[in-house]
Formats: structure tokens, sequence, C-alpha cells
């Protein structure tokens, strides 16, 4: 769960004086959208991203006297001009859980990762971070499915739950117990085994109740039934 | 009253001896059983012809999987490891023969598709197939018996667009990943929802790949979706794709484990929807493909279920003319 497994690193950086045109090519030839500005010692004075160079470009609805105009100043524009100073960060022992609420809260398309004496040593982007957790829930890997069940007051619930699938020598990958005051505790499981039904009935047989997505009645008869 | 179309039937003894290790092993012999003792009282039946299928050559079972993963799975079956891959995928010391014959009854029902196009031909195999992908056993699959079947289609006849339309409960990952990269092959499935169900694919956002965009059908019904879902969705998609898409042959996977009665799905079939999805399949084959369409099973647990779908389904696939 720690952000340093799953960060990118080295980290492409750029100095302060880079001319914003150069900035470009090295984001695009490294496929990034984010660059930090570092000092010579890799001190972090700022980072750089894709939107900001367009923003820095003219618009195309301008006349072409003043696109000529505008395209010769950003020819020779340092990054230090656009930069973004005020930069949110993670520090090295920072878990994927604190990435996660600090690009909730700063709307933010990476972080960079600094070490105890704030040198840069790594960057994690947003999709860094939901590869991450797709890895660790087993998302997106053949055979697995998610059971919902109620945790209905029993005793042990998680370890009733553990006990029915290590049993039986069915791999899980998440486990997760959710609610609050207003609605049932839920449980979920991301198991991995396609005899779903055994782990049903042995639910069941445990007095755990399961629940179904969605509204539609298992007793609804088919139209097509002729009895 | 038309006479029912002959009714080819494709399946081999050994088939039984695959050896799932018994107990609660859901994919069991029985199966096989139940669905030959239905056999016998088929509509007609004197225009039933059962026929054993060769083994497939080792060169068409290797335009679907890698000869590194065959060897792997003969090693496995030989040395009594007991499952391949994943506990689900139980097998016996006969196991990898076994499934070179399972495989080798799409390839002996697309011969005679293709000499007798008005036979409704059904395979009844195992292991079934369609969870294996290129190098890995999933869902008591080892071999592709359908994606290898419509290669075969594809190279021994020239049939280039090809169409497979799959209505087991669970969603087809190895035929998907086979041919989503493929303009030539339509593969439509109709399965209960990937995040409540096994395998875990088959979004309806899955369209296909590259080149293959467009032809990956993926109908998720939610758990307790029930004939009249299926209808809907065979009315409304699977019938105006295939006419945009007019396919030289169909090849079915047939699963039965969507029926209410069987706890290997969330799905809530009646036995009678087999009956209707045999006479829309027939009629699509006969309006596409002068008739050329091959079935083959895949899933389906509960037994009497299992039996009585069976048999609908075929008078469905023999009815339409």
């Amino acid at each position: 769960m720690f952000v340093s497994n799953f960060m990118s690193y080295p980290v492409r950086t750029v100095g302060p004086d880079t001319l914003v045109p150069e900035a470009r090519k090295i984001m695009s030839a490294a496929s990034c959208r984010h660059l930090p500005v570092v000092d010579e010692s890799k001190l972090l004075l700022g980072i750089i991203t894709d939107r900001d160079i367009r923003s820095a470009l003219p618009s195309k609805v301008v006349d072409q006297g003043e696109m000529t105009e505008c395209l010769h100043r950003f020819e020779t524009l340092p990054v230090k001009r656009i930069m973004t100073e005020t930069v949110t960060c993670l520090t090295v022992e920072a878990t994927l859980d604190d990435a996660l609420i600090l690009f909730e809260e700063h709307k933010v398309g990476a972080l960079p990762v600094l070490d105890a004496d704030n040198r840069i040593v790594g960057i994690l982007a947003l999709n860094d971070l939901l590869k991450a957790y797709k890895k660790l829930f087993g998302l997106g890997v053949r055979g697995s499915s998610l059971i919902v069940v109620k945790d209905n007051g029993k005793p042990h619930p998680l370890t009733r739950l553990t006990e029915i699938l290590e049993a039986r020598e069915v791999p899980f990958t998440r486990l997760i117990r959710t609610g609050d005051n207003d609605r049932d505790t839920l449980i979920y499981i991301r198991i991995h085994t396609h005899k779903l039904h055994a782990i049903y009935h042995a639910l069941a047989e445990a007095g755990f109740e399961t629940v179904a997505p969605h509204p539609i009645s298992l007793e609804s008869p088919g139209f097509l039934r002729r009895e | 009253m038309p006479l029912s179309k002959t009714f080819v039937y494709i399946s081999h003894p050994r088939y039984l001896e695959h050896d799932t290790g018994g107990g609660e092993h859901p994919e069991s012999p029985e199966r096989l059983e139940e669905i030959n003792r239905r056999l016998q009282t088929l509509a007609d039946p004197g225009r039933i012809v059962t026929q054993k299928p060769a083994p497939a050559a080792r060169s068409w079972i290797m335009r679907i999987h890698s000869e590194d993963y065959l060897l792997r799975f003969e090693e496995t079956a030989l040395a009594g490891l007991g499952y391949f891959g994943h506990p689900d995928n139980q097998l016996g010391y006969d196991t990898y023969e076994i499934a070179l014959l399972a495989a080798g009854a799409g390839l002996s029902g697309i011969d005679l598709a293709e000499q007798e196009p008005a036979a409704a031909i059904f395979c009844g195999v195992r292991p079934p197939g369609h969870h294996a992908e290129k190098a890995m056993a999933l869902g008591f699959c080892f071999l592709n018996n359908i994606a290898i079947a419509a290669r075969y289609w594809q190279e021994k006849y020239g049939r280039r667009r090809l169409a497979i339309i799959d209505f087991d409960a669970h969603h087809g990952n190895g035929i998907q990943a086979a041919f989503e990269e493929s303009p030539e092959v339509f593969y439509l499935s109709i399965h209960e929802h990937p995040t409540f169900s096994f395998p875990g694919t088959g979004y309806a956002e899955e369209h296909g790949v590259g080149s293959g965009l467009g032809t990956t059908m993926n109908i998720p019904l939610l758990p307790g979706a029930g004939d009249r879902e299926v209808a809907r969705a065979f009315t409304r998609r699977v019938e105006p794709a295939l006419a945009d898409f007019r396919p030289e042959a169909l090849i079915i996977g047939a699963g039965f484990d969507g029926h209410r009665l069987d706890d290997m799905s969330g799905l809530a079939y009646s036995s009678a929807l087999y009956r209707f999805l045999g006479q829309r399949i027939a009629a699509l084959a006969e309006r596409h493909c002068e008739g050329r369409l091959i079935t083959i099973l895949e899933g389906g647990y509960h037994l009497p279920s299992l039996g009585e779908s069976f048999s609908e389904y075929c008078s469905g696939l023999r009815q339409s003319s």
C-alpha cells in the first residue's frame, strides 16, 4: 500500500531556466503530462503541466501578426515563468490512501514524492494510483467476481468469512466492510473461482445473507414458460 | 406438422472419462449422461444420427493455444497433479487426450455442416472450452473448442466471416480474447453481469480491439434476469447485428446454466427459453448462411434442467424452416 512501490522513478525533471518548448519536447518524448522543476540539488521549485504549456501558447483565433509575436515570446519563455510554485507533495512513507485523499482534495493530476531532505525521488500520477488499486483489489483478473453479504450483527463475521473461503482453497483479493448507522453494514469480497454456487451455499449455511445488486425478482416467471 | 430436421449428435463415450475428482465438482460426467438420456426422447427418432469425432490434430489446436501451454497441460494431466492452474480446473490422467477429442467434435461438425447444411448438428462435449485462453486454463476449460472450430472453418473451407453466439450464463473470455482483434469473427455473448459473475469479463463496453472494433458484442444481464431480457436482447441486438455482418457460418456456444434451477448463475431462464433460442438461431443460419450452423456444448450443471433445456433447444433447432 506504500506509494514508493507504485510511483514512477527516476523522475524526468527540468531546471527553472529550461525553455518551455524544450520542456514540451521532454514531456512528449516521455509521454508524461507533469514535469517537476528542480534546482541543482534536486530540491523541488515547482511543477509544470501540459495544460500550463497549452495556456502559454497563443489562441488560434488571434490574427497572424499577433500569432507570430506570441510564438516568438513562447520560444524564449523559461518554465519558471509559468510553473506552479505551490506543489502538493507526498513523502516516501506515504500510503496510497494518503495519495487518494490528496488527489481528491487538491484536484491535481500528479504528486511528486520527496525524501526526508525534500529532494524529489519519484512521482505518482493519478493513473498510477488507479493501476495500483486495480492490482491490490485483484480487478481485471480473469475468474474474479464480487460477492456482497450483510453483516447481520453476529460475532466475528470477517473471521467466519475468511474461514469459509480458505477451507475451500478459494483465493480472494478484497475484503471490505462498509456501512453507517442508516444503512445495512455490507461486506464485499472479491473471490476467484467458478464454483460460486458452493460459496453461496456455504455462506447461507453459516447464516450469512447475500445481497443481490438489482431489484429484478428471482421469482418472476419467464414469459415463455408454458406451465 | 412438418418433419423435424435430421439431428446429428456428435459425442464420444470417452468424454465420460474426464475425471474432475467427483465430490462437489459441478462439471461431472453425469451431465453428458443426462443429455444422452434425453437424446433418446427427442422427436422423430428415425431422423437422429449419432457420430463419434476424431481427435483434433495438434496443428488445429495450435491455431489458438501455444505449444508451451499444450505441453504443460499434457504434463499436468499425466503427472496426476489433480488440477491445472487453479483448483477449479480438476483433471485426470486421460484429460489431455479427451480434450483433443472434445476439440475434434467441432471439426467433425463443420465437415458435416459443409456436406449437409440442412442438418441440425449438436456437439455434446466435455471438458467445455469457452473460458480457456491461449496459455491459460480457466473455469473447467482447457482447450477452447469453439475458437479452434472457428479457425478450422475459416482455414479449411474458406468461410472467413463467422459469427459465434454464446448463450452460456458466463462470458466466454477465451473466445473473445482469440478474436477481439479480428474483423472477420463476430463474437456475441449474452451472460450474467461480470461484476457479479465468473469470470469477471464481458462488460458491454468491450466492443473489440483495433481492426476488430465492432465485432465483439457483450450483453450482460443482471442477476435475476430471465426469458424476457434474453428475448429482447436477441431481437433488438443480436439479430440486427448479424443482419449487418452477414456471416457465412454460425457457431453456437450452448450453455444451459442460465436456467433458474441451475445455481451456477443468478440468471432465471426457463427451459422454454432454449426452444426460442434454437428456433431463432436456426432461422438466422437459414437467412444468412444457407443453414451452416453447429452448436457446441459449454455449461449447464443442474442435471434435470440441463436435460430439459437441451431437449427444448434441439427441438427449436429442428423446427425452424
